[in-house]
């Protein structure tokens, strides 16, 4: 059997293995296989490794969040979107940026020169640009670090403020959060945007931001007057987790 | 999908609850990530609703979706590893620790398998090219057959399989030794 041969049945032989063969196309590669000693052991070495690769805990992984907060996270990023300029963050770092390239421009082009003035337009003004884009993610990543600073400032404020709810007026046994769960899913409709725009530049910040964000859907599922029990569980949770401090600390590394 | 293409968010609920579960999967099996994959479920479903009218009609919702996760991660990953060239190695932990957060395996010593197998398959799929890494993910984790997967990445059957073969033994070689 020549090497050809047998690369022509290596590819379906990984294919058996794989269970993605049907029909006359798995019977043609199973009889080869079963005349093939060198294609039987190839394909038993495949079958192990296919088993292996099914025990990769990401194929039976589950979503860390819910279709409503989901859809909470959806919803806001559509918001964003329609909203009439929601570039205007960026337009408005555009404008130093800019005034700044043509700033280094002016000062390239005025440069005395022993030489001739021969040089292209081309290399003349390649390097302000450069300057400009730099500068402008740079602003950006400074803007995405304000931004999460500032959520997380926020839903610290907030997970304090619960904890010192009112009891409620009427009912025993029940405090008063009607406004902390409104605050819990503003704050949540942020974070959606903060993820979806700019997550790349809070990455060391993200199991902070997760932590964060499962307490805030806590929170905003609550009733108004929610039971006091549900709301300790809630402060269990925080303290659980060392909450609290890591803001504390992730705030202040976001904030330089 | 008429729903959607009207400008109905609601309609987005019942997309999410059939869908989400296992576009979540795909992304993350891709990008290996949480995080990463959560928000790109977020923007699979977001581009659906922006996008709803352009769906043809006559065909499923699902590899419609399908098709936009798997570019969607296959952009983010791109743009991770430009970014990751330029910047700080990516945190494994926290991806890591996401997988840990979300599954509920019983066994120790098979969650340790797992999480071994887990490192390899991502050390594997770090050194595909993006296109068959997509071919693997889509039938390994997806189960996807090998034709769908054709038409979900505008690929030639013939190349779906000869991606998926080359995969699958690379994945071999990475694997043995386990056990």
């Amino acid at each position: 059997m020549t090497w050809l041969f047998h690369g022509r049945w290596r590819e379906r032989t990984s294919l058996l293995a794989l269970g993605a063969l049907e029909g006359r196309e798995a019977d043609g590669a199973r009889a080869h296989v079963g005349g093939c000693p060198e294609c039987a052991d190839d394909l038993a070495r495949l079958g192990r490794a296919v088993e292996l690769a099914a025990l990769d805990p990401l194929r039976a992984a589950e979503p860390p969040i819910g279709v409503p907060a989901l859809l909470t996270r959806v919803s806001a990023r559509l918001d964003a979107a329609a909203a009439p300029s929601p570039r205007r963050p960026v337009a408005v770092w555009l404008l130093p940026a800019g005034a700044l390239a043509a700033g280094v421009a002016a000062l390239l082009l005025y440069q005395p020169s022993p030489r001739p003035p021969v040089a292209s337009p081309a290399v003349v003004s390649e390097p302000p640009v450069a300057v400009a884009d730099d500068m402008l993610g740079r602003m950006e990543r400074s803007v995405t670090r304000k931004q999460t600073a500032r959520y997380l400032d926020e839903a610290q404020d907030l997970l304090l403020t619960v904890a010192a709810s009112r009891p409620c007026a009427r009912q025993s046994q029940r405090v008063d959060v009607g406004q902390e769960a409104r605050r819990s899913r503003d704050l949540l409709a942020r974070r959606a945007l903060l993820v979806g725009t700019s997550g790349d530049d809070v990455a060391s910040v993200r199991p902070v931001l997760r932590d964060v964000e499962y307490v805030l859907r806590e929170v905003a599922s609550l009733p108004s007057c929610a039971r006091e029990r549900d709301l300790q569980a809630i402060q269990r949770e925080v303290s659980r987790r060392n909450l609290l401090m890591k803001i504390d600390l992730m705030t202040r590394e976001l904030k330089g | 999908m008429a729903r959607l293409a009207r400008g109905d968010r609601e309609a987005l609920g019942p997309l999410m609850e059939r869908h989400h579960r296992r576009l979540y999967r795909l992304a993350l099996s891709y990008l290996r990530n949480a995080d990463e994959a959560l928000d790109a479920v977020q923007e699979v479903f977001v581009k659906a609703y922006q996008h709803a009218a352009r769906w043809d009609g006559g065909s499923e919702v699902g590899p419609w979706l399908t098709r936009i996760a798997v570019n969607h991660s296959i952009d983010r990953y791109r743009r991770g590893r430009r970014r990751l060239a330029a910047e700080t190695p990516l945190d494994e932990e926290t991806g890591d620790r996401d997988v840990r957060l979300t599954t509920s395996d019983p066994s120790p010593e098979r969650r340790v398998l797992g999480r071994e197998v887990g490192e390899r398959i991502a050390s594997v799929l770090r050194s595909l090219p993006e296109r068959q890494r997509a071919v693997f993910v889509l039938r390994h984790y997806d189960e996807m057959p090998l034709e769908d997967i054709a038409r979900t990445l505008d690929m030639s059957l013939g190349t779906v399989k000869s991606s998926l073969h080359r995969a699958v033994h690379h994945m071999r070689e990475r694997l043995e030794g386990l056990r």
